[in-house]
């Protein structure tokens, strides 16, 4: 999704919002979806977000009223997937033993936490939209993602694929899918009503993934 | 049946005895041109392997000792290291995250005073980096910017290699130590590279030998690292040896199992004593296609054999066969009978020879057939003289004693009867007396028309000729009685004979021509017993076998009654004979 075309959607959205506020009291509903890959296993990991084709009144949540953690524990980010809307913060405290040093390059967001000691808990503002790639310096295993959306409707997929987003007023919308191995993001239009709907069933086809992985130490009859 | 000296079985045996030979030296040839190309391959295999080990091994501490150097001049670990009091913790972390960048399973960090700093291993203490401390500590001695060599970490084998950790250069702040281990991996990859068998060995100062790492099973394994202690010969070296000049001989080494192929390789250690890297290749993987060319010989062998058994088979039965028969048939002319012949139809040597044979039986008849004509126009003694001794003219003087006998009134007969019924009658009485003659060992010397004329110590010499004349005589007498007895019962006339034996010294031999020729006598004794025969013509005598004073007087035993007649003038001789009726004994 390109920059321009966010900021359009959220123009948009702004007006629709302006109408319903303006017009009828809006009823929302949940909009659930199962994620599944080409091989039918669950897609977790996975942030779907959604954007208004109709104008509707979206709800006005301060972007800073929901705050996320990405805690560094074990030599590892938690969670690894963050989803957050345009405006967000992220805190990330060092829960760990040990030392990390937090960066993205990412044109969305680049950043960086000089080493810190554990027990510091430094906040980033994430004020554009677009996928945040983050690492730490010397552990080259460790990633996280934070996913920057124009959009008051999203969900992160559990282990079982599925997501819910609640509140979500009745209309039609183009869904977007992203997932760290899926090439380009999947979109679809979704219609949403009152009434209960089952859960929006989407196959992706996912690439190979290459994660780092941390190795036990001492494997292959190294040094014991 | 198989007799050795039959010609089939020693033609089988020469014929299957040279293939055999051919082949088994073949065998042999091949066998050991095999062998010993196996070991140089083996050989090959081995200092090939050698060189993959040592190549491999220096081409990863070069590129281990690159990745330090990058990872020295890191960003990131100069920040942990920039902080007053460098977190270990987050220095270990550091380093492991640094294992998987570089693939060296093994990172130490060192103060630049050698001590331990962190490492990616929890387990690493201060007192189990002694190695990385020493190469550190060349590294420094030699002012190079790299060290490695081969040691244990903990207990396993492991090549190092140590770089400096520059703050920057050339202020050494610390050491990076980085190590693979030589482990079953490394020996399996340089088996699989090489077709090698690897064990690295480790000959301690006290205790068994340690197998470190190999590709062979555990007994094996063990079984070679005895054998590498023992060729570790001499006092054990604590200092790092040099490499050897000369690169080592591989040896065939016994193995339960198999034969290797063995090269023994000595390895410097940092501060122990060296190890061992055997690199073996089994013989019988080296021999396997070998094997199989050998096999394929054998087989071709056995199929050569057995055709050549059968040719050689066949071609002594053509052989055998007609020999056999020629063999059947000597047997047969050796026995006297030359009528068969040999029927071979063979245009080679053996239809010669059988032609021969029967050329050989047909002369053999012939010589038969003119032996027993012989027999009969001469008497067996004088043909027997005759095939002795040839037929040559001349002869030698001895004492014979002739005896003749005519027939009496045999020209008044000859009137009366047909000339056919004459001679039958003639022959008849002619058998009769050769009969008694012969009985006697007298010759008859020849039949002349009805008279007789037989010879008694001549050609073969008798002691008792003169007895045997006289028995003769008699018999003679005896045996016309008998024919006349005959003749009267078939109605014919009786015959008389008168008999007249003289014995006296006279030349016998062969007398004739050159191309006709008798055995005979000749002397005036001859004469005379012709002339006493005629003596019995006389009525007034009574006798009809009359003989001379020599004859009586080489009597040695009286077999007869002597009557003597007085004295006859014989025609020719001035001196009268005295003459004698012989008649049978009273």
């Amino acid at each position: 999704m390109s920059p321009s075309r966010c900021r359009t959607s959220s123009r948009i959205a702004f007006l629709a919002f302006l109408l319903a506020a303006a017009s009828t009291p809006a009823v929302a509903a949940d909009v659930a979806f199962k994620l599944v890959d080409q091989n039918k296993l669950p897609v977790a990991d996975a942030v779907i977000w959604l954007v208004a084709l109709d104008p509707v009144a979206a709800p006005f949540a301060p972007a800073t009223a929901k705050r996320s953690d990405i805690g560094q524990v074990a030599g590892q980010f938690e969670p690894f997937v963050t989803a957050v809307r345009a405006g967000a913060s992220v805190r990330f405290p060092n829960n760990d033993r040990v030392q990390h040093h937090v960066y993205s390059l990412s044109p969305a967001k680049k950043f960086e936490l000089p080493l810190h000691s554990p027990g510091k808990a430094d906040t980033i503002v994430f004020d554009k939209a677009g996928v945040v790639a983050v690492g730490c310096n010397i552990h080259d295993w460790m990633s996280a993602y934070v996913v920057v959306v124009d959009s008051a409707w999203f969900a992160v997929t559990v282990a079982d694929g599925g997501g819910k987003i609640p509140g979500v007023p009745p209309g039609r919308y183009r869904a977007e899918i992203w997932h760290p191995r899926l090439p380009a993001n999947d979109k679809r239009e979704v219609a949403v009503s009152e009434a209960a709907a089952a859960p929006v069933a989407v196959e992706l086809s996912l690439k190979a993934g290459f994660r780092a992985r941390r190795t036990p130490p001492a494997a292959g009859g190294g040094y014991k | 049946m198989f007799r050795l000296r039959r010609f089939s079985t020693r033609l089988l045996i020469l014929l299957l005895g040279l293939l055999f030979a051919a082949l088994a030296a073949t065998y042999i040839f091949v066998s050991r041109a095999s062998f010993s190309n196996a070991i140089a391959h083996a050989e090959t295999n081995l200092a090939l392997a050698a060189g993959i080990f040592d190549e491999t091994t220096r081409q990863r501490i070069e590129y281990l000792a690159g990745s330090a150097a990058v990872m020295s001049g890191d960003y990131a670990i100069r920040q942990v290291l920039q902080q007053e009091v460098p977190d270990r913790a987050t220095l270990s972390s550091t380093l492991e995250s640094y294992t998987q960048r570089v693939g060296a399973p093994v990172i130490a960090l060192l103060d630049a005073q050698g001590r331990l700093q962190a490492s990616s291993n929890p387990g690493m203490e201060n007192e189990n980096i002694g190695p990385f401390r020493y190469l550190s500590e060349q590294a420094a001695a030699a002012d190079k910017p790299v060290a490695s060599g081969f040691a244990y970490l903990d207990k396993a084998l492991h090549a190092l290699v140590v770089v400096p950790l520059y703050a920057p250069a050339p202020n050494v702040l610390g050491w990076f130590g980085l190590a693979f281990p030589i482990d079953e991996a490394i020996a399996q990859r340089l088996k699989s590279a090489s077709q090698v068998e690897v064990t690295f060995v480790s000959t301690e100062v006290s205790g068994p030998p340690r197998v470190l790492a190999s590709t062979l099973p555990a007994d094996i394994a063990q079984a070679v690292a005895g054998i590498a202690a023992a060729r570790m010969a001499g006092p054990q070296r604590y200092k790092p040896s040099p490499e050897p000049a000369a690169a080592p001989r591989a040896e065939t080494i016994e193995l339960p199992g198999d034969r290797y192929v063995t090269l023994f390789k000595t390895q410097a250690m940092l501060g122990t004593p060296d190890i061992m890297i055997v690199l073996q290749r089994a013989l019988s993987a080296e021999l396997a296609g070998a094997r199989e060319l050998e096999g394929q010989i054998l087989g071709i062998s056995l199929v050569a054999l057995t055709v050549a058994a059968i040719i050689a088979f066949w071609i002594a039965r053509g052989v055998s066969q007609p020999v056999l028969q020629l063999v059947a048939h000597t047997r047969h002319v050796a026995a006297g009978d030359y009528t068969r012949r040999l029927e071979l139809k063979r245009a080679d040597e053996l239809g010669a020879l059988a032609t021969a044979f029967n050329e050989m039986s047909a002369g053999l008849t012939e010589r038969d057939r003119v032996r027993d004509l012989l027999d009969k126009n001469v008497s067996p003694e004088i043909a027997a003289q005759l095939l002795r001794e040839g037929a040559a003219l001349g002869g030698e003087e001895r004492e014979v004693t002739m005896l003749f006998a005519d027939l009496r009134g045999f020209t008044t007969m000859s009137e009366k009867l047909r000339p056919q019924e004459l001679l039958a009658l003639l022959n008849r009485y002619l058998d009769r007396m050769s009969t008694e003659i012969e009985r006697q060992g007298g010759v008859i010397d020849k039949f002349i028309g009805d008279a007789i004329m037989a010879l008694f110590g001549a050609p073969t010499a008798q002691g008792d000729a003169a007895e045997r004349a006289i028995a003769a005589a008699l018999g003679m007498e005896r045996a016309l009685t008998q024919l006349n007895a005959e003749l009267v019962a078939e109605g014919r006339p009786p015959l008389g004979m008168g008999i007249g034996i003289n014995t006296a010294r006279v030349v016998a031999g062969n007398i004739g021509s050159q191309r006709r020729l008798n055995y005979s006598v000749i002397g005036d004794g001859v004469n005379v017993a012709s002339r006493l025969q005629s003596e019995t013509r006389k009525t007034e005598f009574h006798a009809n076998i009359i003989t001379s004073a020599a004859t009586v007087a080489a009597l040695r035993v009286k077999t007869c009654s002597l009557r003597p007649l007085g004295s006859v003038q014989v025609k020719g001789r001035a001196e009268p004979v005295e003459i004698f009726a012989v008649e049978p004994p009273a």
